[in-house]
């Protein structure tokens, strides 16, 4: 079948193989369907020779946690993520992919009330022991926050879906670090209330392309720079340009930095103060490496205000948690952790700075003791 | 779909007309299937696949060729597993093809004649590290850069660096005895392998070579390593791990003309020189590399040259003189010296991903593999870019300058009519003047079924009769990696008469 890829990308994987170890799927199985090569052949075989869309070949693209580690070890540069996108697209439209209740489960995300609801039903299941541990949630998730309120119109801070509603404590940090260094914020809230990623890793980009378009209109009134702290839904927003593929989609995007990318830029802006007493291990979630290709700048912004940083010896490989991917998938999610894991013990950090929920979440399942790079700036400029 | 054309490729559509008139089991083959069920209860039911996207996938590695529909795909963990494997494929007269990563570029891992894959991927584990012997015991699916990151604490690495080190399999390093640029100093695999655990084609297990200086007996593990698989599978490796040199230096050489590349690299050897690595890149290539990385390799000249020492600082600083004095003899425009770790690991990365990058200028290469004595190569560079212009392809030249092994890149669009054909004859006349200049047929990349054809420009019939004789001593009736390496009419009667299905059969 006809997967609407584009021939040119589909045809610069030279299959050379050099993305291999950088797969988390293929290093956890050692197989080749589990592999970028391996799903990009797929992808020829139904898109050009019209192999049968069967469960192998399913299973081959619905085991790709779309970390798009792949990408930089590319040396062809394979689009390899928008061709995983793009095939999913087609196949959930076929309704081969993703079922309807995922579809529902997505809903809520683009509407906070939806949401809130939810995460209040969830709070107290979490409570009761009845959410499977391995999700990593917050012990206690607290759907009921101080809301964050607009200091000046220097910067937006996107505050988003999930995150705005289980972990605001690490927007608050991240407000206060940014007004700490001089930058009046306004929160975006219900002007941009959900990025869309889950949903176009899902095969439903047709909900994101609503959502960006809707974030666009409400947040195009000026330029000001768009500053999200989480790392999955930056890539999401930096991707709107060739999303939408418009002039203003792609304005738009340039506008959107990371917080820690952001921050770097006017680090001597910050407060001098003493550095925390810990030594803290830098995980680079994959959509800040992989995709936005700025995570030199969490080291550039905690190395300040921390005795010690050290780095993980993996090569940035993805731990699994791949936004709803962790649900999903949770056995191949569970053994590449475990991988993930092992890379941390081997540095004994006190803290594991990790500036993407997902991740966060998915390590703190497994005991890790994870915290958003801006927690430990917020806690070291006001001493605590 | 550009890489499909390439099927058309002459010497498999012999190979398919041949298996096809001798009959073969249909593609379907369902999970009734004994040999599967077999397979299965041998190993677990999860590490036998037949599904037609992993047969689909099983048919290519990182060459040009495409194989036939694979038999079984099996993921053994143990030498048990395979040997299991191994008297299954003898009791349903089925041949086996060792797979490691698939980045072989001679076609030696994919499957002709439905034989059974054997996956070494899940058999990655370093066993042993005897620091005093300097040996490692490794399982053959163990990835080369995995086994020097494991050593870097230690001190140590694994010498040979193939530019695919990130990813190729050390049993596929031994089967290809495989170089890197890293070899021009410490030498290809062989010299890196001291023992092998092998399951032989009749299934019986057997460690070749030994721990000792001088084992007793033949040197079997020597004609083990370069076999390509027709000689068994290897289920562990002793290889010997090599001590980090103190320091290193790494210069980057720029020149007008590849010529003057060349002739830099003879007078550095003929000083008595030994450097650990010697690259050459031609501008095409530096050019598609820069784009990738963005090393600072400079994009006008004509050719760059890697040069690294390595040793005590003392020893090594007068080497790089040295060197930068000889090249700026030989016309070199600039030399430049890597003021940083981070510099030189940028040059390094460059160079590996060169045939990768390429991709950034047509989406379909193929790359030869060639040695011509050191004295020859301007001469036989000059006329590859000379056959490369008669048949309108468009070649690039990035090679292991002080071997004299020459990589030519051809670079093309396969989805082009014609284009290939082009490609091949141009590749045949770069083979031919490659040998006739006294060269070789493969550097390191092997035989497999891409150099088939061109035996017989090197051997005579009683050269390859000898090898046939070798390989018959091992492997009676060809099962280990049939149709491969010995033309077909020197080897066995190639495991009955390569059984094949339809190569467009899904499943
Ligand atoms: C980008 C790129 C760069 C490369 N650079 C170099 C280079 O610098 N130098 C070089 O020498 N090569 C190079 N190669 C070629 C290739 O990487 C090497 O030949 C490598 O050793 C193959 O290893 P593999 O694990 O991928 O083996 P595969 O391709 O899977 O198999 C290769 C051969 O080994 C056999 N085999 C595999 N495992 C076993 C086993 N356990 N027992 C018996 N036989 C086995 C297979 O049957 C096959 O014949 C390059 C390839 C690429 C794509
Ligand atoms: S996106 Fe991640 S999981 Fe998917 S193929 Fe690439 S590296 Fe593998
Ligand atoms: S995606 Fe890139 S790195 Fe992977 S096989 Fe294709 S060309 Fe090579």
């Amino acid at each position: 079948m006809d997967l609407k890829l584009d021939p040119d990308d589909l045809n610069t994987c030279v299959q050379c193989g050099l993305c291999l170890p950088h797969c988390p799927t293929f290093r956890v199985t050692g197989d080749e369907a589990m592999s970028p090569r391996g799903r990009i052949q797929l992808m020829r075989e139904v898109q050009d020779n019209d192999a049968p869309v069967d469960d192998d070949v399913l299973r081959s693209f619905a085991s790709c946690v779309q970390c798009r580690g792949c990408e930089p070890a590319c040396p062809s540069s394979v689009p390899y993520g928008h061709l995983m996108e793009r095939t999913r697209e087609t196949l959930a439209d076929a309704k081969l992919m993703t079922p309807g209740w995922q579809r529902l489960a997505f809903l809520p995300l683009a509407n906070p009330k939806l949401l809130q609801a939810g995460s209040a039903a969830l709070a107290v299941a979490n409570k009761l022991h009845l959410v499977p541990k391995r999700l990593g949630l917050p012990e206690e998730i607290r759907v009921d926050q101080k809301p964050i309120i607009a200091s000046g119109d220097d910067v937006y801070f996107f505050t988003g879906c999930v995150m705005d509603a289980w972990q605001r404590e690490v927007h608050h940090a991240g407000v206060r670090n940014l007004e700490a260094a001089g930058f009046g914020v306004t929160p975006t809230n219900e002007l941009a209330p959900c990025c869309g990623a889950l949903q176009a890793h899902a095969g439903l980009a047709g909900q994101t392309r609503t959502l960006a378009e809707q974030m666009m209109g409400n947040l195009s009134v000026d330029t000001r720079p768009i500053v999200v702290d989480s790392a999955g839904c930056g890539a999401a927003m930096k991707d709107y340009g060739h999303l939408l593929g418009t002039p203003e989609a792609k304005a738009f995007s340039e506008r959107v930095f990371d917080i820690q990318e952001f921050l770097a830029l006017h680090l001597e802006k910050l407060p001098a103060v003493s550095a925390l007493d810990v030594r803290v291990a830098v995980q680079d979630p994959c959509h800040l490496r992989h995709v936005q290709r700025v995570h030199e700048a969490t080291r550039t912004v905690l190395r300040p205000f921390v005795r010690e940083l050290v780095e993980l010896d993996d090569d940035g490989l993805c731990c699994g948690a791949g936004g709803a991917y962790s649900v999903l998938e949770p056995e191949l999610a569970g053994d590449i952790r475990d991988r993930k894991v092992a890379a941390i013990d081997q540095v004994t950090p006190d803290l594991v700075a990790s500036a993407n929920p997902g991740c966060a979440m998915h390590l703190a399942g497994a005991g890790v003791p994870t915290i958003h790079p801006m927690e430990i700036v917020d806690r070291a400029l006001r001493g605590i | 779909m550009a890489r499909s054309a390439l099927k058309s490729l002459q010497s498999l559509k012999d190979l398919a007309g041949r298996a096809s008139r001798s009959g073969g089991r249909p593609a379907d083959e369902t999970a009734s299937d004994p040999l599967i069920g077999e397979l299965r209860a041998a190993l677990s039911p999860d590490r036998v696949r037949s599904d037609g996207a992993q047969k689909a996938l099983m048919k290519k590695d990182a060459s040009v060729f495409e194989g036939g529909v694979s038999g079984p795909l099996c993921y053994p963990e143990s030498t048990a597993e395979v040997q299991a494997i191994m008297k299954l494929a003898e009791k349903y007269d089925r041949g086996v093809v060792p797979r490691g990563a698939g980045t072989g570029l001679a076609g030696g891992a994919i499957p002709l004649g439905a034989p059974i894959v054997i996956a070494a991927t899940k058999m990655n584990h370093i066993l042993e590290v005897d620091l005093d012997n300097r040996i490692a015991w490794v399982e053959p699916g163990v990835i080369n850069l995995d086994l020097t990151k494991h050593l870097a604490p230690m001190g140590f690495h694994f010498a040979p660096d193939p530019s695919s080190q990130q990813v190729c399999t050390i049993g596929g390093n031994v089967a290809n005895n495989s170089g890197g640029p890293h070899c021009l100093a410490y030498g290809v695999t062989n010299a890196h392998v001291v023992a092998l655990e092998v399951v032989l084609p009749s299934g019986e297990v057997t460690v070749l070579g030994g721990l000792d200086a001088e084992p007793l007996g033949y040197d079997l593990r020597g004609a083990f390593v370069g076999s390509e698989g027709t000689l068994g599978f290897t289920t562990k490796v002793a290889v010997t791990i090599t001590p980090n040199a103190p320091d290193v230096r790494t210069l980057l050489l720029s020149f007008d003309t590849v010529r003057d590349a060349a002739n830099t690299v003879s007078a550095i050897i003929a000083a008595g020189i030994v450097p650990a690595a010697l690259e050459v890149m031609d501008q095409r290539i530096t050019q598609a590399v820069e784009a990738y990385v963005g090393a600072g390799y400079p994009t006008d000249a004509g050719a760059v040259l890697l040069a690294e020492v390595d040793g005590l600082a003392d020893g090594i600083k007068i080497d790089a003189e040295r060197i930068g004095d000889i090249g700026r003899q030989h016309g070199a425009t600039n030399v430049r010296q890597a003021e940083t770790d981070h510099e030189r690991a940028l040059l390094w990365k460059g160079r590996k991903t060169a045939f990768g990058a390429i991709a950034q200028i047509a989406p379909d290469y193929y790359l030869h593999d060639t040695v011509v004595p050191r004295s020859k190569l301007a001469d036989v560079l000059e006329q590859i870019y000379e056959i490369a212009d008669r048949h309108d392809v468009l070649v690039m030249n990035v090679f292991h300058a002080g071997d004299g092994n020459l990589h030519p890149l051809l670079v093309f669009d396969g989805r082009e009519e014609g284009k290939l054909d082009a490609v091949h004859a141009a590749g045949a006349e770069i083979v031919t003047a490659s040998v006739a200049a006294g060269g070789v047929l493969s550097g390191e990349h092997g035989i497999g079924v891409e150099k088939q054809a061109y035996m017989d420009l090197m051997f005579t019939d009683d050269d390859m009769d000898h090898q046939a004789r070798l390989r018959r001593a091992f492997d009676p009736v060809c099962r280990a990696n049939p149709g491969k390496v010995l033309p077909m009419g020197h080897s066995c009667a190639d495991i009955a008469a390569l059984r094949s299905v339809p190569a467009d059969v899904w499943g």
